[in-house]
């Protein structure tokens, strides 16, 4: 691997906000393409970063520092990315459900999809059903929609957001995958999403198999 | 044996009658009594009577002043949104960067709307309890307040981009937190809960450096008062287990996602357990065979000084089935 790959590998693992652009515009000069940089540089660093918060290593601050050092070096890429025609692994419409204003975990999780190559449309907090069936209308290659609750009184909703979402005639083309506290796999399945994740790493793993 | 001489015997080592039932009820309380959520946590006559029809009905062992995380900042000036009929949100922040910090003074807690309706609840539960009941009134960690002023986003950050001025907002949050115990304490409170959430969220190293040191703080001044302090840390906090009983609380919550025995061997000797089963998939979701089973795994794991209830808050729509079967396996 080139030596500067690795280097913006260090630089998201280790969180270098100050240095990650100048190694990606090296990247670039250097002839590297931008989706190599992309597949082999900052997503390799993410799955890096990911499995250092399952095994105990990185908590809650690292994984969004590492994210925002991530978000820096993509901006540099991303115009070259369009250009060029690149495809993204999927677009997903991500959002906490109504009532809830909790958003670091889906903002981790958006962060962390966008790091593995995800098209990702974050609609916010306390996102309506009637929203959330706007937004999709309006991104009708949308291939995943996220939901996110971090209590029990606002984790209802994300079944009535499914409901709104079939209603509206669009859950036959869309996988649900759902995330928060006091969720789990039984609840997920209940509510009928496709999927569904205990943390913002393995929500990348799951948003993949989703995709197919 | 009443309610209060059941969970100090049982923090002391003692014999008793019941392991305690140290259930956090909020949401719960106000439907059981009929009470929009606003009123409950804006009214203190609404939550103690909730507090006590509850106790009353379900076993619990200790009436609490827990209500939403909001009070002490609310004395700051931040911006919260009341609805009818569900938990208060915040949707600003007041620390939006570092110079702000300058804006915000410490309240007295008696001359601030929210924290004084929390004290009063503490006079109100003292005169009519006597001494029937433990009473917990509650603060936030400074911690957790700093999440409340700051966000949890911008902490998050700022814990590894900018922890001096970190430091400083805990400070202040400290010092606000801690004369809010106080004066509930004399107000009549026997323990102080301290909520303290995000703490699990940022590994042992950070818990050493933000959190911990002002819990300790916190504890400290709480014992000087000659009360016991209850530490609610949301969340998995497995990786702080063994650092936490060095903040001083007499009983630290443990959420569900934690080994319960090994809470309990960790703790063993320092501090109690509580805890621990599934609030959501055992007491909101689950059959009463389910409730009487996580209730049962919990005791076994227990030593002698461990009290028991759902890892965190009880769901508002728990069916008063599961409740009732959560009491009478600790009494089997």
């Amino acid at each position: 691997m080139e030596k500067v790959l690795e280097q913006i590998i260090d630089g998201i693992v280790k969180f270098d906000q100050d240095s990650i652009q100048e190694r990606v515009k090296e990247a670039l000069a250097a002839g590297i393409n931008p989706q190599k940089i992309l597949n082999e540089g900052m997503i390799v660093a993410m799955g890096k970063v990911g499995k250092l918060f399952e095994e105990g290593e990185y908590f809650l601050p690292e994984m969004l520092v590492a994210a925002m050092t991530m978000q820096k070096g993509l901006e540099v890429i991303q115009p070259l990315l369009m250009k060029s025609g690149v495809k993204s692994a999927g677009k997903i419409v991500l959002g906490t459900v109504k009532g809830d204003l909790h958003d670091v975990g889906k903002n981790l999780v958006g962060m962390m999809l966008k790091g593995a190559g995800f098209d990702v449309i974050d609609v916010g907090v306390d996102v309506t059903p009637e929203k959330f069936v706007e937004v999709l209308q309006d991104n009708k290659d949308a291939k995943i929609l996220a939901l996110s609750a971090l209590l029990t009184t606002t984790m209802p909703n994300m079944k009535t957001t499914i409901d709104a979402v079939k209603r509206a005639g669009l859950r036959s083309k869309l996988k649900v995958m759902v995330g928060g506290a006091p969720l789990n796999e039984t609840y997920a399945k209940e509510i009928g999403a496709d999927g569904y994740a205990p943390d913002a790493s393995r929500a990348v793993g799951v948003a993949k198999t989703l995709v197919g | 044996m009443n309610c209060r001489e059941r969970v100090l015997n049982r923090l002391a080592g003692k014999p008793v009658d019941k392991i305690p039932n140290l259930n956090i009820i909020m949401t719960f309380a106000a439907k059981y009594v009929g009470v929009p959520y606003k009123k409950y946590i804006t009214d203190y006559r609404s939550l103690v009577e909730g507090n006590i029809a509850c106790c009353e009905a379900f076993g619990i062992d200790m009436v609490s002043t827990i209500s939403d995380p909001y009070r002490e900042l609310y004395g700051f000036g931040g911006n919260i949104i009341f609805p009818e009929d569900d938990v208060p949100m915040c949707t600003d922040f007041l620390v939006k960067d570092y110079s702000d910090l300058k804006k915000l003074s410490v309240k007295d807690p008696l001359k601030s709307e929210r924290m004084l309706d929390r004290i009063r609840a503490v006079e109100l539960f003292k005169s009519r309890l006597s001494k029937s009941y433990p009473i917990q009134g509650f603060i936030e960690g400074a911690f957790a307040e700093a999440v409340d002023l700051r966000g949890m986003n911008g902490l998050m950050r700022d814990l590894i981009e900018q922890p001096a001025p970190v430091h400083e907002m805990l400070e202040i949050c400290t010092e606000q937190v801690i004369r809010f115990a106080e004066e509930q304490i004399k107000a009549g409170a026997d323990f102080i809960g301290v909520g303290d959430a995000a703490a699990s969220l940022i590994g042992p190293r950070h818990y050493q450096a933000f959190a911990l040191p002002y819990e300790k703080r916190i504890c400290d001044a709480i014992h000087k008062g000659g009360v016991r302090v209850k530490l609610h840390v949301c969340g998995n906090i497995t990786s702080i287990l063994n650092f936490m009983p060095l903040s001083g609380a007499d009983i630290i919550d443990v959420d569900w996602m934690v080994d319960f025995g090994k809470a309990v061997n960790a703790f063993a000797g320092k501090c109690s357990a509580n805890g621990n089963f599934d609030p959501v998939s055992v007491m909101l979701r689950g059959t009463p065979a389910e409730v009487e089973q996580a209730v049962t795994k919990c005791v076994e794991a227990s030593n002698n000084t461990t009290c028991i209830s759902a890892g965190c808050e009880i769901p508002k729509d728990t069916s008063f089935e599961n409740m009732l079967t959560l009491d009478r396996t600790l009494k089997n």
